[in-house]
């Protein structure tokens, strides 16, 4: 019977620690600033949508603070806060509305906008158009990719999460993430001619130019 | 169409020095995703054909240099993008920390213990009043009150006792003695003439 009350003690010990545990995300200011810019760019290259993205990014915030408790350090604190930001993003463009407004909206991603951040590198001007051409056309490849095959580019090429991190993320075996990957990539390369002797691109892009 | 590559066609090759000529074999799709997916430092043996494959065919290394170098001016533009539009948004208030919450947790309670308790003092006191019998301060008073009130009731009742046992009323004593008022009408009319004299 003492036994018995002492494992009662030990055990409700135990669990009263686990509540009071300190986590990551006790430092919420911290963490914010850490993390906010990496979740905002996921959601917005997902969603292409600014004003969605930011809202769900708060409430990635949000969630993530509410469940804090929960969280047990298994994985890092990046890949839990993606992990929620994907799962909004999931329920967010489920709902009929978002189909509609996406549409309409106003604060859709433009993709020249995008292509205009192409970092100037060394070399011709011809050859930044062509560098800008080919983002806007992936980015526009990327959006009519299906939503599982784009969230797993996105983690993979813009996160430059590892395969096991994107499976841990999505919940999906290896094997699927690694088939969706192999798939969206084979989707961009038949869009894009990658191959050398392509002169595609370069031709449309110099019409452009005269 | 060109001819896909086995792993153990693209392992045979990758022991050779020589480089295959262009359109002869190339790396499949799948290969491809491999390289763009793999981790740096854990070479599976599918991967590492791979990799010695692109070093004999130039077609597949500038293909994949290429769609790399795609990739990778994608990220950097779309960060890009997404860092400037974050820039241009008002920043977010947060709440307060999770110390200060913490620590004004037990203040939160006794502040609402306290209001509880203030609130729930008077009903308390008023139930008191109607239910439980009157305390012994309260009795007294009402005692005294009492004997008051039946001392003055006496009081008035022998008032009309003996108002009842007179043999004249007050209001009729005038009619019963009718002499008496004029005794001393007359008695005052002399004290005022004996006055005017004197002036």
């Amino acid at each position: 019977m003492a036994f018995e009350g002492v494992q009662m003690f030990s055990s409700t010990s135990v669990s009263l620690e686990n509540e009071a545990r300190a986590t990551p995300l006790d430092d919420l200011e911290n963490v914010v600033a850490l993390y906010q810019p990496r979740v905002f760019r996921f959601l917005l290259a997902t969603l292409r949508d600014r004003d969605a993205a930011e809202n769900l990014t708060q409430e990635t915030f949000l969630r993530a603070w509410s469940a804090r408790a929960s969280f047990r350090e298994d994985c890092s604190l990046a890949t839990w806060l993606i992990r929620i930001a994907l799962n909004l993003a999931r329920d967010h463009t489920r709902t009929g509305r978002f189909r509609f407004w996406k549409r309409v909206t106003a604060s859709a991603v433009d993709v020249a906008e995008v292509a205009a951040f192409v970092p100037t590198q060394e070399g011709s001007a011809e050859a930044h158009l062509i560098a800008k051409q080919q983002v806007a056309s992936i980015w526009e490849t990327v959006a009519g990719l299906s939503a599982r095959q784009r969230n797993i580019f996105l983690l993979r090429f813009m996160e430059e999460m590892e395969i096991p991190e994107i499976a841990t993320v999505t919940g999906l075996p290896l094997g699927t993430v690694k088939s969706h990957l192999y798939r969206a990539l084979a989707i961009i390369r038949a869009q894009h001619d990658f191959s050398p002797n392509n002169t595609t691109t370069h031709n449309a892009t110099t019409k452009e130019t005269e | 169409m060109t001819p896909q590559l086995t792993t153990e066609q693209l392992a045979a090759q990758a022991g050779t020095t020589d480089r295959a000529p262009l359109g002869e074999t190339h790396l499949t799709g799948e290969q491809f995703g491999e390289l763009m997916g793999r981790t740096p430092g854990t070479a599976s043996p599918e991967v590492a054909a791979a990799e010695a494959h692109l070093l004999v065919c130039e077609q597949c290394a500038a293909e994949f240099a290429s769609l790399r170098e795609a990739i990778s001016l994608f990220r950097e533009a779309s960060n890009a993008y997404a860092d400037e539009e974050l820039r241009s948004r008002p920043r977010w208030i947060l709440p307060v920390r999770r110390s200060h919450s913490q620590s004004l947790i037990p203040a939160y309670w006794v502040a609402a213990a306290a209001m509880f308790l203030t609130a729930l003092l008077p009903l308390q006191v008023m139930r008191r009043h109607t239910l439980a019998p009157p305390a012994a301060g309260v009795s007294s008073v009402a005692v005294s009150n009492a004997a008051s009130d039946t001392q003055s009731d006496e009081a008035l009742l022998e008032d009309v006792n003996s108002e009842i046992s007179a043999s004249v009323p007050t209001s009729m004593q005038a009619l019963a003695d009718p002499t008496a008022d004029a005794r001393t009408v007359n008695n005052e009319t002399s004290v005022s003439t004996t006055n005017q004299r004197k002036d």
